[in-house]
């Protein structure tokens, strides 16, 4: 990120009241929308809450139920540890090979683009309902097609060890997503540094990790933390597809929260428990962002670095 | 962190912005692959996007029954066009879509909007506090959605805003997608600053730059903004199950879950479901399409207004 | 409209900035006014497409009724946001289990006093006895009535018994023979499984069970699902699960995680060849003719006949408008809607005994003379047990039934396991005083 700022403003008081009046509705926003929920779950975290009667201060038990009593919290962190070391190499690396595919020239590679990132387009639950019924294991598309070819079907969805497969499979339909970065960064990579390499000889995979990994790795830490934070949020997808099962095999953290503190048809919500979950979630987020940044330095290339 | 959780696929565009700052120049030619398996490959990528639809839309035209026929058939045998009725009309689809329309256009009006104008003063203004309330933003987009959705029930009843499409529209105009935030403040940061100074010896105030100088640089910004920002609306099916009672006020993805049977092992009607689902995808389907020139190639060369 | 909508939208955020209230379109009520007494659902379109028919001829010149719709698909999310907003219809189709959650929150209206001494036919000792006695909580209220039995038996098909060569499921079957027959009915003429049991492998799995372990003169799971004081897995219920367990294991049952939501159409293309399953399938064969020849037995047994009890109803928020009225829409929804709706959509055998007789006969004149049988043999049954806790904790132990009952049935776990199981479920029932 290196910017001029070349001729800065020079009326600082009229550019600051300017600035707050467009920053306004964010900051509002950001007030009543993030500040808020923040600290008041974090308060119904300590607390005993149906939403109904008032909430009952309880300090840290809902804390030492989720770690010691519960028997869903272990599976759905292994859950969603599992969902999250599945999808995010995969996307990352589809999605990257996808974008040097279509960054080549050929006819119709306008075409091919699109219809990668089409997928990204509809509307989620629309398209993962669909994926439901393609994964049906006796007359789902998946299974018909893998018969027709003799290859081995699977019960998908329904099988204790191939149910987040399925569901990582889905998510990886919208790949598109990622390629679309991908592409955007390999697009800007100086040509000549690939002209250079060709002087030199070099050979296709030297100049994929000489070159190209190190320009775009800038944009790979962005996409690590972005994915990552992404699919630790993963809701839609176990939501609609299994519910969780079977057994915890899909019962990822976020459904597990929402289960607790909105759904379970007919049941009296503990939203204090739900919310203590929703800090061990915000925790190891904020985690996974310090250490991938604290590592990244050892990985990413940069010229120069931003303010 | 107002909207629920979105899949990774379609919250990733947006970290585009992060290229922004580089320049962009078109790819010289580069074959390292041979033509053939280049197009093997292309055949098989557009095979695995587009088979699905192309079975949702088979599914669509059988009848119910023919669709749990051993073995599967992947075309149907008979076509019942009427589905596309029936299916529609079991859900009110008319109803449902003019609500959807309103919703959306006013969270997209509200998102782009706020999200152009904090952009514009976070990049270009220089004020106290500017740094802290841009990490303020673009952190927040990390909180998991979850956090809200309790405590913002709470808030919106209790204000009575529950069964209105206020929960729906209103964060959309405070900032509600972070995202687009920081979208936008990359975008102004590439445009250079001699058109402001020229702007200002021409004596234009803020609004005026922004208005009629910035807003016309930086269309494939707000469009790609607006793409973004209708999909989340028309895709959210949570909030707006969770905050409407009344059904002349759901949209369509709240009537699409109509379909499903709430009882254990009777079967939902498959085929209405699929033909409704094919029109639920309609809009999103051809705005992309429309739009796609600034879009798909707009966002990769977003960057490049720097040499413009 | 677009611009007073972002005009109400802009004013209502500037005033919560202030913390003040920027007041929705709240209906008032009056109590002796003309009122609307709104109902929910969870039917399909078809089936609210007869009530709504039905409704119309409700005639009162004070009261208007109102369906308000709700996406099925979403009930159970409904119902949480609308309990929360506290704007609950007047009437809402209800499980026993929430009914008796909202009653011990205080949620609901207590009609016990008004249906005891009921004048006319509309009395408590017109519904089903079991029925009543499951609605009432431990004090002694009523937050809803039941409407509809929910009965449970093995759907089968009598085409693929033929084709094995084994005689049908009657009264009086054994689990053995069940077992037995889906061993022989496993992967023949496209069916993967003999026996698809949702209600055996399901959060519900360990409840189901007591009726092997009671039929043998064994105690069921748990002495009571509304107000328990223990739970048990004897040496008869350790036996029902071993066998079944090792059913799951030879691959003639499906596994715990089948997912059972298209089951009913794999039923009817001949895919599934025996299925538990409940009464109410049988409205939708009436719509979708299956292409076999298909029949329902009652559960098997060991010594003694036994099923499971089940049956849904209609609750009523407190803050209900007008009592008075709810309760007069709440009886005509269960003594005179029933004989509009069951005629078309042969769902259930309604809680309020003199409707039964419109059920039975839809039923009758369709044919499915084996679901009449078998539903009043159930009606009927001696020994009942019960589907799930329907206590505040509920959730947790269904969360303790993933952890252990289903990996035992998958062969995960040992059967030892059980007692570990039931020991954490004691551990719940303990703590919850």
């Amino acid at each position: 990120m290196n910017r001029s700022r070349v001729g800065m403003s020079r009326s600082a008081g009229s550019d600051t009241r300017a600035a707050y009046l467009f920053i306004l509705p964010p900051i509002i926003g950001f007030s009543v929308f993030v500040a808020y929920p923040l600290v008041r779950s974090f308060y119904l975290a300590l607390t005993k809450y149906n939403g109904l009667t008032d909430p009952v201060f309880v300090g840290l038990d809902n804390f030492r139920r989720l770690f010691t009593v519960d028997p869903a919290f272990w599976p759905s962190l292994k859950a969603t540890g599992y969902l999250v070391v599945l999808y995010v190499p995969l996307s990352l690396g589809l999605g990257l090979a996808l974008a040097m595919f279509c960054n080549q020239r050929f006819a119709g590679v306008r075409i091919v683009r699109t219809l990668a990132y089409l997928p990204v387009v509809l509307p989620a639950i629309a398209t993962i309902t669909l994926w439901k019924f393609i994964l049906n294991p006796q007359v789902g598309l998946a299974n018909t097609i893998l018969a027709k070819l003799h290859l081995p079907t699977s019960s998908w969805l329904q099988s204790p060890s191939m149910s987040m497969p399925s569901i990582v499979i889905v998510m990886l339909w919208g790949v598109g997503g990622t390629m679309i970065i991908f592409l955007a960064a390999l697009q800007a990579v100086p040509t000549e540094l690939y002209e250079a390499a060709k002087v030199d000889g070099a050979g296709p995979y030297s100049v994929f990790f000489r070159i190209t990994l190190p320009m775009i790795s800038p944009i790979m830490l962005l996409q690590v933390i972005l994915q990552t934070t992404a699919a630790l949020q993963t809701f839609n997808q176990p939501k609609i597809l299994t519910g969780g099962g079977p057994g915890f095999s899909t019962n990822v953290l976020m459904l597990s929260i929402y289960n607790n503190g909105f759904s379970n048809l007919g049941r009296i919500p503990q939203l204090g428990y739900a919310s203590a979950q929703v800090w061990v979630l915000f925790i190891l987020i904020i985690a996974v962002i310090a250490l991938t940044a604290k590592f990244s330095s050892l990985w990413t290339y940069s010229d120069n670095t931003p303010d | 962190m107002t909207t629920l959780p979105t899949d990774p696929s379609t919250e990733a565009p947006l970290a585009l912005a992060g290229a922004l700052d580089e320049p962009v120049r078109r790819p010289k030619k580069r074959r390292p692959l041979g033509t053939a398996s280049w197009y093997a490959t292309a055949l098989f990528i557009c095979a695995v996007m587009v088979v699905p639809l192309l079975w949702m839309i088979a599914i669509g035209l059988k009848s119910r029954t023919a669709v749990f026929e051993v073995p599967p058939k992947l075309l149907p045998h008979e076509f019942h066009w009427g589905n596309f009725i029936k299916g529609p009309q079991a859900i009110h689809f008319p109803r449902l879509l003019l609500n959807s329309t309103i919703i959306t256009a006013l969270s997209v009006l509200g998102g782009v909007m706020t999200a152009m104008m904090a952009g514009y003063a976070l990049a270009r203004l220089r004020f106290p506090g500017r740094k802290m309330w841009f990490y303020l933003f673009v952190g927040s987009m990390l909180l998991p959605g979850v956090v809200g959705l309790i405590p913002l029930f709470q808030l919106y009843k209790s204000i009575g805003w529950y069964d209105t499409w206020l929960p729906l529209i209103v964060p959309a105009f405070f900032g509600g997608n972070p995202l687009f935030i920081f979208l936008a403040r990359q975008y102004f940061l590439a445009i250079p600053y001699s058109i402001d100074e020229a702007a200002k010896i021409d004596g234009a105030g803020h609004f005026r730059i922004f208005t009629s100088v910035m807003l016309p640089l930086t269309k494939p910004a707000w469009i790609t903004m607006a793409i973004l920002a209708f999909q989340a609306s028309w895709n959210d099916f949570l909030n707006p199950l969770v905050y409407l009672y009344s059904s002349d006020k759901w949209p369509l993805s709240v009537g699409m879950a109509s379909f499903i049977s709430p009882f254990a092992g009777q079967t939902p009607d498959w085929s209405y479901y699929m033909a409704t689902n094919l029109l639920y995808m309609l809009p999103p389907l051809i705005l992309f399409f429309a739009a796609q020139r600034y879009f798909i190639q707009g966002l990769g060369s977003l960057g490049s207004t720097t040499q413009k | 409209m677009k611009k007073h909508i972002i005009g109400t939208s802009l004013a209502c955020a500037g005033l919560l900035t202030a913390t003040a209230a920027c007041s929705g379109s709240d209906s008032g009520s009056k109590s002796d006014g003309p009122v609307t007494v709104t109902v929910m659902t969870w039917e399909s379109a078809q089936t609210n497409a007869a009530i709504d028919k039905a409704l119309a001829g409700f005639k009162d010149d004070k009261i208007t009724v109102k369906r308000v719709d709700t996406p099925s698909g979403g009930y159970g999310d409904k119902l949480a946001s609308l309990t929360q907003a506290k704007k609950l219809p007047d009437l809402f189709w209800c499980g026993n289990d929430t009914e008796q959650q909202y009653t011990a929150q205080g949620l609901t209206v207590d009609w016990a006093k008004r249906i005891t001494d009921g004048d006319g036919d509309f009395k408590a000792g017109n519904f089903v006895g079991s029925a009543m006695e499951n609605w009432k909580t431990g004090d002694g209220q009523m937050g809803g009535l039941p409407s509809l039995m929910n009965t449970y038996g093995i759907w089968y098909s009598v085409d693929a018994f033929k084709a094995a060569g084994i005689p049908e499921p009657k009264a009086g079957w054994t689990w053995d023979e069940m077992y037995s027959a889906a061993s022989k009915l496993a992967n023949k003429g496209g069916a993967k499984y003999g026996l698809v049991a949702d209600n055996l492998t399901s959060a519900d799995a360990p409840f189901s069970m007591s009726m092997y372990s009671v039929s043998a003169g064994g105690a069921p799971f748990t002495d009571n699902v509304n107000h328990p004081t223990k739970a048990e897995a004897d040496d008869k219920y350790v036996e029902g699960v071993t066998k079944l367990a090792a059913a799951i294991k030879s691959g003639s049952v499906a596994p715990p995680g089948y997912d059972a939501s298209n089951v009913q159409a794999l039923f009817s293309a001949g895919k599934v060849p025996m299925m538990v399953g409940g009464q109410w399938l049988a409205a939708g064969f009436q719509t979708d003719k299956p292409k076999i020849k298909y029949g329902f037995a009652p559960f098997p047994q060991v010594n003694t006949p036994t099923t499971l009890y089940d049956s849904v109803g209609i609750c009523t928020p407190k803050y209900t408008a007008n009592e008075d009225a709810t309760y007069k829409v709440l009886q005509y929804l269960n003594t005179k809607v029933w004989d509009a709706v069951l005629p078309a959509s042969p769902v259930a055998p309604p809680a309020y005994t003199p409707a039964q007789a419109s059920y039975f006969d839809a039923l009758t004149k369709a044919g499915q003379t084996t679901v009449v049988d078998t539903v009043k043999a159930d009606l009927s049954a001696e020994k009942t047990v019960g589907v799930r806790f329907t206590t505040t904790w509920a959730s947790q132990v269904a969360d303790l039934t993933t952890a252990w009952y289903q990996p035992i049935l998958s062969g995960k776990k040992p059967i030892s396991d059980l007692q570990t199981y039931v020991g954490k479920i004691n551990d719940l029932i303990k703590s919850a005083g």
